[in-house]
């Protein structure tokens, strides 16, 4: 195929980071090469095999490429590899592990917003969306993508360090009969039973009751 | 000692199972100024039915001095199991002692959950043990002297104080639950009933 | 259950993929995809691939690591206990065989098939994710 003898060593760990099914190839530099590294990539369709290439990862300097456009389609399973050029010679092509976008990727906490009354809080989970090419492309929630997605929240009362655990599966909660003037911090995280995946706990967002009416 | 037949096959070969997990257990062999190790195998309806009745060995059960072994990561379908041990010392290894009969995780004994209630203003909380994977709970609680208006809840998930319900200040809540393992399709009994006085003011 | 038979897929599955270098075929998902299954015949094509990986592909999949084949085992009567349920379905009739699950399902036959018996069966075991994001999808 035209290939120079490839005597360079391979880039190392080629491997997905995924998250909300954005999928990033990544990988590092073949030991011992300095600067002047080029790479290029490609990707496969698992079952179909025909290795593609990505034109705007070719002759590239940096060690991640973004694949999420071409790994969109969960119901597909993908591999990807990477080959890297130096001074006339290039390595092998290094391939990633079978790639599965739904199984494979990590889950962002729920956008969490709370509001209060004088003795209430009320919380609203909004669960991440899948990665999506533009702005204009229509969203897609990972609520429809996991239909088994719960959330777990917890709820802190500052004023007696008390914490409490709520799990709902929709996403709004209302926790009525609070203290007035309390600081009540929040956080949400999301659960899926399976394939399992929970994402981390989004972080704490406090709110004050207000005073007693 | 030489050859097989002079090493006796261990006895006493059971199962002890509680709350989804298995251990299998036997009597020592006993040989004057010896050591003697054990090695465990187990074979599910697969290995049986479509496997030619091959055996799998557990490997953190080869050449054990103990005669207990945790088998659970492996009894980890609702299907019918056969287990077995034998003796080995040096070279020289025992006929296998195998469990009479079938043992399926179906069969393990459930215990109640370990719970704690607390009342915190108008909010009724549950601590409750971790029991292991497999389990979920079934709380029910009511309004002392409403027995007749049980609450239901379905904890999937042992966080710390799970959140119940909200009650009227001043009341008294009892709860009880039972441990739940979807994978049997069976309950343990009720844990005791506990209960407790909301606090705070009665108005509500 | 289903929870079970993901967990013990997940800890073998980089070792069982790793086994299978043949990217460009595939036993469940091309060249036709699972996910194009009508609703109707779900539970007869659930059943079949039961049968199928109970009957042909476990016992192929024994391998020199104690580690892996104990978690086959759990697989293997995990799917035992699971196709035994499913079969109650079959045996009450709420499982039709329409015309399309019989293709598909001589297709995946065709797909095994084509390929040597260990090679087909290590393929086939790493496939399992494939089946499992199917049959949770349309749950």
């Amino acid at each position: 195929s035209g290939e120079l003898y490839c005597s360079l060593p391979n880039p190392r760990n080629v491997h997905f980071e995924s998250v909300n099914m954005k999928n990033v190839l990544h990988w590092s530099a073949p030991e011992g090469t300095g600067d002047g590294v080029l790479y290029k990539v490609k990707y496969a369709v698992y079952g179909v095999g025909k290795w593609i290439r990505k034109p705007e990862c070719r002759n590239i300097n940096r060690t991640w490429c973004d694949l999420s456009s071409e790994t969109s389609d969960y119901e597909e399973q993908y591999y990807a590899s990477v080959k890297a050029f130096l001074n006339g010679t290039c390595s092998d092509w290094m391939e990633t592990t079978r790639f599965n976008p739904l199984t494979d990727t990590k889950i962002d906490p729920p956008v969490v917003s709370v509001s209060s009354t004088d003795r209430s809080i009320s919380i609203i989970l909004t669960a991440p969306e899948k990665w999506k090419r533009s702005p204009e492309e229509e969203s897609i929630s990972l609520l429809q993508v996991y239909p088994g997605l719960q959330y777990n929240v917890s709820v802190l009362n500052k004023k007696t360090k008390k914490r409490w655990f709520f799990s709902i599966s929709n996403n709004t909660l209302v926790v009525p009969w609070l203290e007035p003037s309390t600081a009540y911090c929040v956080s949400a995280q999301i659960h899926v039973t399976t394939p399992f995946l929970d994402s981390g706990f989004s972080k704490e967002l406090c709110i004050t009751t207000l005073k007693d009416k | 000692l030489g050859g097989d037949a002079l090493l006796p096959a261990p006895q006493s070969i059971s199962i002890l199972s509680t709350n989804m997990k298995h251990f299998l257990t036997w009597s020592p062999v006993i040989v004057q100024g010896a050591t003697v190790r054990y090695s465990v195998e187990f074979q599910g309806e697969y290995e049986r039915e479509y496997a030619n009745g091959s055996w799998i060995p557990i490997s953190e059960c080869a050449l054990t001095t103990a005669t207990v072994c945790n088998v659970t990561d492996d009894i980890s379908a609702t299907v019918a199991y056969k287990l077995r041990v034998r003796a080995e010392l040096g070279a020289t290894r025992s006929q296998w002692g195998t469990t009479k009969g079938f043992f399926n995780r179906a069969m393990t004994s459930l215990t109640p959950p370990l719970l704690r209630v607390v009342a915190d203003g108008h909010h009724l909380l549950l601590e409750l043990a971790d029991m292991g994977p497999s389990f979920q709970f079934r709380v029910l609680y009511w309004r002392k002297g409403q027995e007749s208006r049980v609450q239901q809840k379905v904890v999937k998930e042992v966080s710390s104080m799970v959140h119940l319900d909200t009650v009227e200040a001043g009341a008294e809540y009892c709860v009880k639950a039972q441990a739940h393992v979807e994978a049997i399709d069976r309950s343990s009994s009720f844990s005791p009933t506990q209960c407790v006085r909301a606090q705070g003011d009665t108005s509500l | 259950s289903v929870t079970e038979i993901r967990a013990g897929f997940r800890a073998i599955k980089a070792n069982i993929q790793s086994r299978d270098p043949v990217r460009s075929l595939s036993i469940l998902s091309h060249p036709q995809s699972l996910h194009k299954v009508k609703s109707s015949d779900r539970c007869c094509i659930t059943h079949q691939l039961f049968t199928f990986y109970v009957d042909k592909v476990f016992k192929h999949c024994r391998t020199e690591d104690s580690f892996v084949n104990r978690k086959i085992s759990s697989i293997a009567n995990s799917f035992l206990s699971a196709r035994r349920r499913l079969g109650q379905c079959h045996e009450q009739n709420n499982c039709p065989c329409g015309e399309e699950s019989t293709e598909k399902f001589k297709q995946i036959l065709a797909n095994y098939e084509g390929l040597n018996v260990t090679s087909a069966a290590m393929k086939s075991l790493g496939e399992l994710d494939i089946l499992l994001d199917w049959m949770e999808k349309s749950r």
